[in-house]
This record gives structure tokens, C-alpha cells and sequence, in this order.
């Protein structure tokens, strides 16, 4: 499934660009995100994600790698881990796009193709595409809020 | 392979709530299973305790008082179809019953397990929204009653406390020379869209319509937009209408698409099913029985 979203924030492009390498400050936007380690800097990562739909929930150690840093203008990344309780397979390819609306503001298009396979995907392909649209959302406010003031 | 599990089986629903308030998130109230058990199998479920509810005395049985249908929350979908009293007075609940999953599912089954887990492709839901239901929760502390509307909070999740219990679900009579219908179409055992209508009508004059949807989104909920279209119009202008009342309620079903079908799919069924339903409702309520077949047999 394929989620989609932008933000619009009065940073410069290169501000936002630079936040988008700090680490911790991303990964808090990340719902349910935690435990990030670096293993090549601007590279690789480790990460685990927690989320939790009713009484299901979810804990998936994710491998993280950048596929394209094109500075300041694109940057796509690929996450993928498995739920061995559940044995589930998570994948997904996260593309950020910045555009400079001006001098002083940046559109952040965020694009998620996310993959579930296995049990959870079969028992609940419904719930998981709307709990993936709302991650998705929960993470564009979180990075306006975290980038300062918000225009749209 | 199920895991194993220790077992508690109270007899009183206060001491089942002082289990749930004792145990926390480790524990889950068990009835029929049908639900929890296949969870439980697959490991996308793990409980340390769970909490049989089936012995409790007070969440059983189903009576009817005041017009009005009273079910306890462990009543089986079997209970439910078998019953001379919902059948003679509330047959779309029957009928409905009667086309949940399988027979091995509605022989255990419980609707208050059904309302509880709160799986978005389920059929209970929906028809008892257009009943105007409501459940009655009890905990330790206390007891309330709240409109089946409000019980559903989304996938997987209703509003329930932490240590409460779906104890019964209450279903208003309908008005007079009103007939509800449940119609529902599915591809898999889970159906992919289910569509409720209920019809206040005499002869040539629809008076009410009350509409609700289920399947194609995390909750079931009334349609209330649609059911102000349909409703006070004479026969032809609500036929008329119908095109325009489906392409409503499709949108406003907000469709996902998943394993079940794309979103305009579903949404597209919502539609035709509403025209079905309406057609066999509204037949049933000017007291033309229509046959077997045109009577909402839960298929579409």
C-alpha cells in the first residue's frame, strides 16, 4: 500500500535537510519508534518499532538503510524487520521530497509504500492500511511540529 | 497450537471484574472463543489467564419486556436464530443470526463476543445499529448503559474499562409498520460488505429510513445523510432517489481497501446492497411478505 502526505514549514530547505540527519530528533516523529542505534553513519541504523491496534500488538526490530541522499532535495529509505511472535514481515520504503516554496519555507512531500506479510497481513490488511495512513500523518505533524511553525 | 493458558471461571459478573482489575492486560474474558481462540492459535494474541465467562448466571438468557428485546451478553448466535421470541418479533436479528460465519462458529459464538472484539468484518453490529441497541456494562463499581454507537471505538477496540463487562445488549422494539433487513456480500467466510436497513412505510409512503454499513470500514456506523434523502417521500421519489442516496452512502462508508476488495468496490456494493435492502424492507413493512429469498437471507 502506498500513503502519502506533505507539510509545508517556514524552515529553509537546508535547515530541514540538516534535521533530517539528525537522528534522534527524526526518530522521535516516528510513532512507536525506539531503541535507534547507528551502524554506518548515514548509512545503516537499527531500530525497533512498537505499535498496538486493540489488543494486538506489534514489536518489530527494523533494519534501516538510506537507498538515496541527494542533498537537499531527496531522500529515500528502505525499513524492514520481521515480528518474530507474530512472524510477520514489515517492509517499508519511505521517500521524503523537499521542495523550497521560498527563501524561508520547504514542502515536505512524505511517500510510504509499506508491505505486511505473513499472519498479520492476512487477518488484518484492512486495519493495517489505515493504521499505516494514520502512522504516516502522526509523522508529517510530528516533524512540522518538531521544525517549528506550521503554514498549511 | 494454542498456548497454554490458565483458566478462571467465576460465577458472578463482579468477581469477573475484580479478575480483570487483578490480572490487567494479562488476562481476557473468554465466551465463545470463536475469535480469541483462532488469535490465540496464530500467536497474534498471548494471555497468561483467561476469564469463562459462560458460567455466569446473569449474562445469560434473552427476554423480551416492554416491546423491547433483552439478550445476554453469552447468548450464541444460535440462541439467537432458534429463539421463537426473536424470531416472531425481531426476525432480521434471527435471519442475521443465522447467516453469521458457520454453523460450528454460531453454535458457540457469542454476540456479546462478537460486539466485544470488535472485528471489522462482522455482521451483529450493523443491524443492531439500525435497532438503535444499546449494551448495558457492568464493573465492580457499578453499571451503564450506552448506545451501541458509541460502544465501537474502532478496530479491534470498543469502550469498555479495563476491568468491564459487556453484561447485555438492549434492542428497542421497532415503530410501527417498520421492517428491518440485513443484506451483506462476501467472497471469503468474512463478508466484504453488509448493509442494514430499516423501513417505516405504509402503502406508496416511506415515513423513515435508518441506514448503517459495516465491513468496509473499521467500525460500523448509520449512514444519517442517506437516511435524511430516503426518508419522508413518497414510493417513486425514494426510488428515484436511490441512485443518489447509493453514491452517498459509498462515500460515506469511507471504504478501505483490503484482502476483501478495493475501496470502490466496496463502495459500489454499498450502494446496490442499500437498493436491495431498501426494496425488501419497505416490502416487508407495508406487510407484503415478500418470499424467502427477498427476505434479506443475509445474502446478497
Amino acid at each position: 500500500m502506498r500513503c502519502e502526505t506533505q507539510v509545508t514549514v517556514q524552515v529553509p530547505r537546508q535547515s530541514v535537510w540538516d534535521f533530517l540527519w539528525d537522528v534522534p530528533r527524526l526518530t522521535a516523529c516516528v510513532p512507536g519508534c525506539e531503541e535507534v542505534q547507528e551502524i554506518v553513519p548515514n548509512t545503516r541504523y537499527q531500530a525497533v518499532v512498537r505499535d498496538k491496534v486493540g489488543p494486538f500488538t506489534l514489536r518489530v526490530p527494523l533494519a534501516v538503510e538510506v537507498l538515496e541522499a541527494t542533498a537537499p532535495v531527496r531522500l529515500r529509505a528502505r525499513a524492514q524487520g520481521r515480528d518474530a511472535a507474530v512472524q510477520s514481515l514489515v517492509k517499508v520504503e519511505l521517500t521524503l521530497v523537499l521542495v523550497e516554496t521560498s527563501a524561508q519555507t520547504t514542502t515536505l512531500q512524505v511517500g510510504a509504500d509499506v508491505t505486511v506479510l505473513g499472519k498479520l497481513g492476512t487477518l488484518g490488511h484492512g486495519v493495517i492500511v489505515r493504521r499505516g495512513e494514520a502512522i504516516v500523518t502522526q509523522f508529517a505533524s510530528a516533524l512540522q511540529a518538531a521544525l517549528g511553525q506550521e503554514v498549511t | 497450537m494454542l498456548p497454554p493458558f490458565a483458566l478462571e471461571e467465576p460465577t458472578s459478573v463482579h468477581e469477573a471484574s475484580a479478575l480483570l482489575a487483578r490480572y490487567g492486560e494479562t488476562a481476557r474474558l473468554y465466551a465463545g472463543g470463536t475469535e480469541l481462540l483462532l488469535a490465540m492459535k496464530e500467536g497474534l494474541l498471548r494471555y497468561e489467564r483467561l476469564i469463562n465467562i459462560k458460567l455466569i448466571p446473569e449474562l445469560a438468557g434473552l427476554a423480551l419486556a416492554d416491546g423491547a428485546l433483552h439478550v445476554g451478553a453469552t447468548t450464541t448466535h444460535r440462541g439467537l436464530e432458534r429463539s421463537a421470541v426473536v424470531r416472531a418479533h425481531f426476525p432480521a436479528l434471527a435471519e442475521m443470526a443465522a447467516h453469521v460465519a458457520n454453523v460450528r462458529v454460531r453454535e458457540v459464538g457469542t454476540l456479546g463476543g462478537n460486539l466485544c472484539f470488535a472485528e471489522p468484518h462482522a455482521d451483529p453490529g450493523t443491524l443492531l445499529l439500525v435497532h438503535d441497541a444499546s449494551v448495558a456494562l457492568a464493573q465492580q463499581g457499578g453499571a451503564r448503559t450506552l448506545a451501541l454507537a458509541q460502544f465501537f471505538v474502532g478496530p479491534f477496540e470498543v469502550a469498555l474499562a479495563d476491568d468491564e463487562i459487556l453484561t447485555a445488549i438492549q434492542v428497542p422494539a421497532l415503530p410501527a409498520h417498520t421492517a428491518a433487513v440485513y443484506v451483506k456480500y462476501g467472497l471469503l467466510e468474512r463478508p466484504s460488505v453488509g448493509v442494514a436497513v430499516a423501513v417505516t412505510a405504509l402503502p406508496n409512503q416511506v415515513q423513515a429510513v435508518r441506514v448503517a454499513v459495516g465491513c468496509v470500514s473499521p467500525t460500523p456506523r448509520r449512514l444519517w445523510d442517506v437516511e435524511g434523502l430516503l426518508s419522508s417521500k413518497e414510493v417513486p421519489a425514494v426510488r428515484a432517489t436511490l441512485d443518489t442516496a447509493g453514491a452517498l452512502a459509498g462515500s460515506a462508508a469511507d471504504a478501505v481497501t483490503d484482502l476483501h476488495g478495493s475501496a470502490e468496490y466496496k463502495a459500489y456494493l454499498v450502494g446496490v446492497l442499500l437498493r436491495r435492502a431498501f426494496e425488501q424492507a419497505y416490502q416487508q413493512a407495508i406487510g407484503e411478505t415478500p418470499s424467502d429469498a427477498a427476505r434479506g437471507r443475509g445474502t446478497a
